[in-house]
């Protein structure tokens, strides 16, 4: 085996590259989807609070107290509120009445309050995305308690004067007590590395990871097995060019190709999603490497396929957990520590990281460099393992 | 006699259980158009590929010049070039584009490559369809773009897998042409066929059957290695005079060749001897007989369908 030659590398990588140029719907494709999907993905993604639950509201008690409250929790976002209509079927009958929550203000409820024996709200919850029911209790809650507050300045507001007096002769500390218990308790919060806690700024490696992968992965996977379906492979196996001249040749186009699409994903996350990219060589780095693996796994996929059709089945199954499990949209820490292992087999999983770490966590080489190795690892060994398994062809 | 290009010691090739070649033994000399000839399944494909070191020979060997095909496999393939049964150039390049891919994959470069090109496309005659892509040539020129492309490296011998299967007769006579102008260049030509005429263009002609090579020899030596001569009849009905005929256990085997039944026998002289006495066959009307030589389209009958009788023993 000699060293690859760069003219016949050259050589392939151009027939590569007008086999990419002359197949124009492929092409179309590649370049339209990336910033189309860009779009898409970021406004999908561009929040994770849910906002407009549809919820039922049942105010069975009808007082001005009762209005003040519903005042209140009618202005909160999470929901969009319904009365009950004329076919109203019950309050626990949420699909009946096309609800994902209902609230019940029973009758006596002010009552209850005044008498010092608060009756609990009914509230029925459809938690089958386990989400929705947290989400929606946790708002009812926290509309309660504002309006608890208001109610309670109320009372004090209201109170004679003699009582007011009377508490004056209060030891000064345990009016300060009385006054700290009053007021509600607070934490002073600063939200570092993502300051502004916009979910777009976390996704935003996700989205570029995710279409370079479909991308690469597919497109990378039918080469080898185009030219296998074709008959070209066994011509190209007669001539003199080394195997390793094959895989690198076929991998340069598509690296060039992607490589631009990683630009082009940017602008448009940056133009139209003001998104900021900072520490532009680390970043560019991260995605090389990555790129240069996910290129690898396709090119194993091509090359261990007998078809065009295998390939694009094999990369769909190989496809389908990372999606899931590489924690593009979704951190990590969500999934059970035994499954995480599976995730860092999946070269987006440490492709998010880094770019995270780089962009978000403006963080030193240091924080991220187990990250590159193991993508460069990865690119070895899966170009390695398709070199290897253009050897089997010949035997 | 020049020196044998290509040598074959003992190759075999078996998948398992299936013997594909077996213990072939074969010299092809420096200039000669060897034509490899046999059924489908016989074994030419895989006997071609060895020889290509795309797969490797499970016993025995074989030398190109000298190189082993497989461990010097590298070396070897710039001695060759190879044009597969199946149109397998790239057909969304042009006839250009894949003349210069297969350059540069064979190392051809810079200004020698752009002077072979244009002495190529000049010999296979596609000079006006240069920018065409290879899916728009008819299959004829797709044929020859084949061919051309095997050639930029300008090695000694070619493998062709049947070269001219499904082209018309025209397209056939042109390939035909430049592989006779090739072996006068002093190219070693090693062909496979199905065409009984292609068959009497070559120099030299080996007949495999279920891997194992049964006859070697001038298209010439191999039509007399028939021990008999053919009887020829003219007959009518024809077709129930076909089956019939085939029932008769002393004919080894019926053809139909223009209008006549032709006879494959042991001993013709002496079944026809008795036919003159006797025509055993009350609804058919002998009309006439003679005698003729067999020709190629004969022996691959003979030869592919096992008629020993009828054969000499072995041409090797």
């Amino acid at each position: 085996m000699k060293w690859p030659a760069p003219g016949a590398i050259a050589s392939v990588a151009y027939k590569e590259f007008l086999h990419i140029y002359r197949d124009r719907r492929v092409l179309l494709l590649v370049i339209i989807l990336p910033p189309l999907f860009t779009v898409i993905f970021g406004h999908a993604f561009e929040s994770t609070r849910r906002t407009g639950v549809p919820t039922l509201l049942i105010d069975r008690d009808q007082t001005p107290r009762t209005a003040r409250f519903i005042e209140i929790i009618s202005k909160d976002k999470t929901f969009d509120w319904r009365m009950p209509a004329q076919d109203f079927q019950g309050e626990s009958d949420l699909i009946g009445n096309g609800v994902k929550a209902s609230l019940v203000i029973p009758a006596g409820w002010t009552d209850s309050l005044n008498k010092g024996d608060p009756k609990p709200l009914p509230l029925y919850l459809d938690d089958s995305d386990t989400g929705t029911g947290e989400s929606v209790e946790g708002a009812v809650q926290q509309n309660l308690g504002t309006f608890q507050a208001k109610e309670r300045d109320l009372v004090v507001e209201s109170l004679p004067e003699d009582v007011i007096e009377l508490g004056k002769k209060l030891p000064v500390d345990v009016r300060k007590q009385f006054v700290s218990l009053m007021t509600a308790w607070t934490t002073e919060s600063k939200n570092l590395y993502n300051p502004n806690a916009r979910f777009i700024d976390y996704v935003v490696p996700g989205v570029i990871g995710l279409i370079l992968q479909l991308l690469t992965v597919t497109l990378m996977a039918c080469t080898i097995a185009r030219e296998r379906e074709s008959g070209t492979l066994y011509q190209l196996l007669v001539t003199s060019l080394q195997r390793g001249e094959i895989v690198i040749g076929k991998m340069l186009p598509y690296l060039v190709v992607s490589a631009f699409l990683v630009l082009v994903i940017m602008l448009v996350s940056r133009w139209h999603f003001s998104v900021t990219f900072y520490q532009l060589p680390a970043l560019a780095i991260v995605c090389l490497l990555f790129l240069l693996c996910s290129l690898g796994l396709g090119l194993l996929i091509s090359a261990f396929s007998r078809t065009q059709t295998q390939a694009i089945q094999f990369s769909v199954f190989f496809l389908l957990p990372v999606f899931v499990l590489s924690g593009a949209f979704a951190p990590l820490e969500q999934l059970p520590q035994a499954v995480r292992y599976i995730s860092e087999f999946f070269p987006l999983t440490h492709f998010c990281r880094a770019f995270r770490l780089v962009n978000m966590y403006h963080a030193g080489l240091q924080f991220y460099f187990n990250d590159l190795v193991i993508l460069l690892a990865g690119a070895v060994i899966t170009f390695l393992g398709a070199a290897f398994l253009l050897k089997r062809i010949e035997q | 006699m020049s020196e044998p290009v290509i040598v074959l010691d003992n190759l075999s090739k078996s998948f398992g259980n299936v013997h594909a070649v077996e213990d072939l033994s074969l010299q092809i000399e420096e200039g000669s158009i060897f034509g490899f000839l046999g059924a489908n399944g016989a074994g030419k494909t895989t006997t071609m590929r060895m020889l290509c070191g795309l797969t490797h020979p499970t016993a025995g060997h074989a030398t190109i010049e000298g190189a082993d095909v497989w461990k010097d496999r590298y070396l070897v393939r710039t001695k060759f070039g190879y044009v597969p049964q199946r149109f397998s150039l790239y057909r969304d390049l042009t006839v250009l584009e894949n003349f210069r891919f297969f350059g540069g994959a064979y190392r051809v470069a810079g200004a020698k490559l752009e002077r072979r090109i244009e002495r190529l496309l000049r010999v296979i005659d596609l000079q006006e369809k240069r920018n065409t892509t290879a899916q728009n040539l008819s299959g004829g020129m797709r044929q020859l773009l084949a061919i051309g492309c095997a050639l930029v490296h300008d090695p000694p011998l070619l493998f062709f897998d049947e070269p001219t299967a499904g082209l018309d007769p025209v397209h056939r006579q042109q390939i035909w042409n430049l592989l006779y102008d090739l072996s006068n260049e002093g190219k070693t030509i090693f062909v496979t066929t199905h065409y009984m005429d292609e068959v009497e263009r070559c120099t030299e002609v080996g007949f495999i059957e279920s891997g194992r090579l049964l006859a070697r020899a001038s298209p010439r030596a191999m039509k007399s290695s028939f021990r008999v001569r053919l009887l020829e009849l003219d007959v009518e009905p024809l077709m129930p005079a076909l089956v019939r005929l085939r029932d008769v256990p002393e004919l080894l085997g019926v053809s139909l060749r223009s209008g006549s039944l032709r006879l494959y026998a042991q001993e013709p002289e002496k079944l026809m001897a008795r036919w003159r006495e006797n025509w055993p066959f009350p609804d058919v009307r002998l009309l006439g007989e003679r005698w003729v030589e067999p020709d190629m389209e004969d022996v691959f009958t003979a030869y592919s369908q096992g008629y020993d009788g009828v054969l000499k023993k072995s041409a090797l």
